[in-house]
């Protein structure tokens, strides 16, 4: 587990720079530097007065099961997503006007967010699960254009 | 006189109270409200708003319909909403490298995203969703007891009323209507609201106005 810092709640009491055995917290960017906060400590967190530092884990407990009757009715929802921010982006291309572009921004940022919490709600919660693994292997196995990042999903299948 | 309740944000216009702050006096019923009038809280619109059954009367059930069999291949769209989630489940693990790798996969995507498609396409496709796609969709999670998945289709199917009304505003009136006002968008569920500041909290999932960005008007 690491320590991190959330900078908009910290107010600079300065707690966690007293407490820290390694003097982790006390770095020029704000951030705990992560080579030095050790895993299982925690006394920046219960000493910060403002609940700014929290340690997140290295690991994570396997995503909770999703039935397939919610995979399937998720699925149709974001195809239809799909569509949407298609013409979001023709809003955009063609509009004719800064209102119109502005509109069609604003509503693929929209269609984007809801978009992507369905994925999150069909399956695709956790980067390390093995649903997202087999996206990304199934990524690779299609064809695809030259642009295609193969390597950047490669090296995530290696990290995962 | 009859109550109505904004679909959005749950405020109830009561026409015994009238909306004062607005110019509306008391004792207006809600179907001589100004067309141009908007819920006070969130800025949704008239047609956000659906009528309270009068006590004894049951609630109106929504429609269902049928859970898609034939699921088609995934669209580029589709893929790159998924890799940007998965983008986004880095970054909440402060695992920027790592995210940044996602983000490149989901941005190749996005490039192959067509622009085919208007205002009449995207209503379409928004009428498809909160006449089954919703309705189906909330159904399968209820029979599984997904509360997950009915936290997001609650955000998701009140973004997509909004998206809808934006639209149809648009529609109707033109750029006119959208002259004086400003647009942000809520990063944790894509509430679009059109005012001079964000609310205070998001109308839809609750997040303080620092989650709303706004998006500015071009050349
Ligand atoms: S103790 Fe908490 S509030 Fe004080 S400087 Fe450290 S992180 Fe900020
Ligand atoms: S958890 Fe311990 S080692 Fe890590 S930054 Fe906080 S005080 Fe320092």
């Amino acid at each position: 587990m690491r320590a991190v810092r959330n900078i908009r709640l910290c107010t600079k009491d300065c707690l966690c720079l007293y407490v820290c055995p390694t003097g982790a917290t006390n770095t020029e960017n704000g951030q705990i530097d992560w080579d030095k906060c050790l895993d299982a400590c925690r006394a920046c967190v219960d000493a910060c007065p403002s609940g700014a530092i929290c340690k997140v884990p290295h690991n994570y407990p396997p995503q909770q099961p999703k039935t397939d009757a919610v995979i399937s009715a998720m699925n149709r929802l974001s195809r239809s997503k799909g569509k949407q921010r298609q013409a979001a982006r023709a809003m955009q291309a063609q509009g004719n006007s800064p209102i119109a572009r502005q509109l069609g921004q604003a509503l693929e940022m929209s269609v984007i967010v809801t978009a992507e919490d369905l994925a999150r709600e069909a399956g695709y919660m956790l980067p390390q699960s093995s649903e997202a693994r087999a996206f990304l292997e199934k990524l690779l196995d299609e064809e695809q254009g030259a642009e295609f990042p193969a390597d950047a999903a490669r090296e995530l299948l290696n990290r995962l | 006189m009859k109550r109505y309740r904004c679909t959005i944000c749950g405020y109830d216009y009561d026409p015994a109270v009238g909306d004062p702050s607005h110019g509306i006096a008391l004792g207006t019923p809600f179907e001589d409200l100004p067309g141009d009038w908007v819920c006070p809280v969130c800025g949704a619109d008239k047609t956000l708003f659906h009528a309270l059954a009068e006590p004894g009367l049951p609630e109106e059930t929504p429609v269902s319909a049928a859970i898609d069999a034939q699921p088609a291949a995934i669209s580029d769209a589709e893929k790159a909403a998924i890799l940007s989630n998965l983008a986004r489940g880095y970054q909440k693990q402060f695992r920027a490298d790592e995210a940044a790798l996602f983000t490149q996969l989901a941005d190749y995507y996005v490039t192959r995203i067509g622009h085919e498609g208007d205002v009449d396409s995207f209503r379409a496709a928004l009428k498809d969703d909160l006449s089954g796609g919703y309705a189906a969709a909330f159904e399968a999670a209820r029979k599984s007891s997904d509360r997950g998945a009915l936290r997001a289709l609650t955000w998701g199917e009140k973004v997509s009323r909004i998206q809808d009304s934006v639209l149809g505003r648009w529609a109707d009136k033109g750029d006119s209507s959208f002259e004086d006002t400003k647009v942000f968008v809520c990063d944790a569920c894509g509430f679009i609201f059109l005012g001079q500041t964000p609310p205070d909290i998001c109308p839809v999932c609750k997040v303080p106005a620092f989650k709303f960005n706004e998006v500015k008007r071009g050349a």
